[in-house]
């Protein structure tokens, strides 16, 4: 509500979008909020393509033995590789967020420009849910296939390596960028004097369990059940992380609710600008 | 007396109803149709994700293989993993629109990932021919479970009677596409089923036993019911699903907005 009442009306540059059709620019417009979208869909998806293929083409030829040279050459490569790609994106990325976040905080915020950041948390939360989706169906299905024709000698599979030290640690570091993102840039909702979110605890909750659940289901491998019966007891809490990822829902909702207090803001300012406006000519009658 | 209240009653009916319209054609400046577009668009990965995670980690194995699809435990197991999800989607709809969609969305969104999963993963990445690995569909019976809903507008009455209908559709459904594999087969001077000879011949290597003996114990005595008291029992666990999904949707997805909204 703070940031409701501290808006200004100076009208702002929001790209090319409004030069491209002539009209002035909106920030919903597909090429400026919600342009973090696309980008970042379009990386997760090139990610997982590569890796795809990768596995296509050396699973059967490099990935069966994880004693052999081969298996150090294509896996173990690729397995270091997820982790340093992720480390330097999340450092940067955090440390982009952080530093520019502490820059604009305090800062009046136009309606406009909290309408952006709110698509730019949504875009945030959608590549997060595309993440979901290729951790928690795309590959446990080849995991599955895989598990149940070939031998398991490893934690450090074939598939486990897009899988679980990829794509699962990729949806905790999306889920929590998207809190750093709300945190500092749209603070009416998720600034730190409101406490933690239980939505994006339950959201960051749902991405952490699933990693500590890959201990606990290859500790499980290697003493209990070694052959893969899918739907082996130590595998059901894997399920928890879909049921608690229902905390991406609360976000939207909280954003939606934000988003029609601004509107309400919006409205009330522009009825108030009308009302001094037209008020001499209503005396002059 | 009666009268003037009655026009009383239809003023106040007419005026709310002039109210929600204006509500409805109200102009934003900034809520568009993008929202809505996004928030459907990207939806359907989580949803699909949750789905399928629960339904391959509860009731995999009877979905992965047309030889595990038996009438002793894959009704059971199926009704129970498939229903969570979708009834927990079911309720934000309609808690956020009054939507009697939500387990249809479910169903269709899970349709597609399973279709995804089984064609890349199992058929192109590991050759098992898709006639052996074909996902099961629940959209019929979502369609049944929002219908339910819609009726009774009544999240106890779905449970007790849609959870049964959930498991019964399951079932039915997808007999159709798995009967042409439970034609008998003359096999290595055994009568087996097509299924069980896809099972011997594409070998899983890593699984517990080459065939899965399913139908043991008492329940082959039933002189052939033992399709229709799994079903009934399937029923009774989709209903316990169906809580259980209930609980993601109020407590994990929709209580949190609650919250907040109550701090406006």
């Amino acid at each position: 509500m703070a940031q409701s009442q501290a808006v200004q009306q100076r009208p702002k540059d929001y790209g090319h979008s409004a030069i491209a059709t002539g009209r002035s620019p909106h920030p919903t417009d597909w090429m400026v909020g919600w342009k973090p979208l696309f980008w970042s869909c379009a990386l997760i998806m090139a990610a997982n393509i590569f890796l795809w293929c990768w596995n296509y083409t050396f699973a059967f030829t490099a990935g069966l033995n994880s004693a052999s040279p081969e298996f150090t050459r294509y896996y173990r490569t690729l397995f270091w590789g997820e982790l340093i790609v992720l480390g330097i994106f999340t450092g940067i990325w955090y440390g982009w967020l952080i530093r520019t976040g502490r820059e604009i905080a305090g800062q009046a915020c136009e309606r406009a420009e909290e309408v952006r950041r709110i698509a730019i948390l949504w875009s945030i939360i959608g590549a997060t849910s595309l993440s979901i989706y290729i951790e928690a169906s795309f590959w446990p299905n080849w995991d599955g296939s895989w598990h149940q024709t070939m031998v398991r000698d490893t934690a450090l599979t074939p598939t486990h390596i897009p899988m679980f030290y990829f794509f699962f640690p990729l949806s905790v570091i999306l889920a929590i960028g998207a809190y750093l993102y709300g945190k500092f840039r749209i603070p009416a909702l998720y600034a730190r004097d409101k406490g933690f979110p239980w939505s994006f605890f339950l959201l960051i909750s749902a991405a952490v369990f699933e990693c500590m659940q890959v201990a606990f289901n290859e500790w499980g491998h290697s003493l209990w059940i070694s052959e893969e019966f899918f739907a082996a007891p130590f595998h059901w809490p894997f399920v928890t992380y879909g049921w608690l990822a229902s905390g991406m829902f609360a976000v939207w909702g909280e954003t939606i609710l934000r988003l029609f207090e601004i509107e309400k803001a919006e409205e009330v300012a522009t009825t108030d600008t009308r009302d001094t406006r037209f008020q001499p000519h209503a005396a002059a009658d | 007396m009666a009268a003037g209240t009655s026009t009383i009653a239809e003023a106040t009916e007419r005026q709310r109803r002039l109210e929600l319209k204006e509500l409805l054609q109200k102009q934003y400046k900034w809520i568009d149709r993008k929202w809505d577009l996004v928030f459907w668009v990207t939806a359907i990965f989580v949803v699909a994700g949750a789905a399928d995670i629960t339904k391959q980690l509860f009731a995999g194995d009877w979905d992965f293989w047309t030889d595990w699809k038996d009438p002793q435990w894959w009704p059971v197991i199926t009704a129970f993993a498939t229903i969570i999800i979708p009834s927990a989607l079911q309720y934000i709809q309609w808690a956020a629109w009054r939507f009697p969609t939500g387990a249809t969305y479910t169903s269709v969104c899970f349709f597609l990932a399973a279709w995804v999963g089984r064609y890349f993963q199992w058929h192109v990445a590991e050759n098992y021919p898709m006639n052996f690995v074909w996902p099961i569909s629940t959209v019929c019976a979502g369609i049944i479970l929002d219908w339910t809903l819609m009726k009774t507008k009544s999240f106890i009455l779905t449970s007790l009677i849609g959870a049964h209908v959930w498991a019964i559709l399951v079932w039915a459904y997808n007999y159709v596409p798995l009967a042409p594999f439970l034609q008998p087969a003359h096999f290595m001077d055994h009568v087996l089923t097509l299924s069980d000879v896809q099972g011997i011949v594409y070998i899983r290597s890593q699984t517990p036993e080459y065939l899965r003996l399913i139908e043991r114990g008492a329940l082959r005595s039933f002189l052939g019911e033992t399709q229709y008291v799994s079903l009934v029992f399937g029923g009774t666990v989709a209903f316990v699903g169906y809580w259980i999904g209930q609980f993601i949707g109020r407590y994990l997805a929709v209580w949190p907005i609650r919250r907040y909204l109550k701090t406006l």
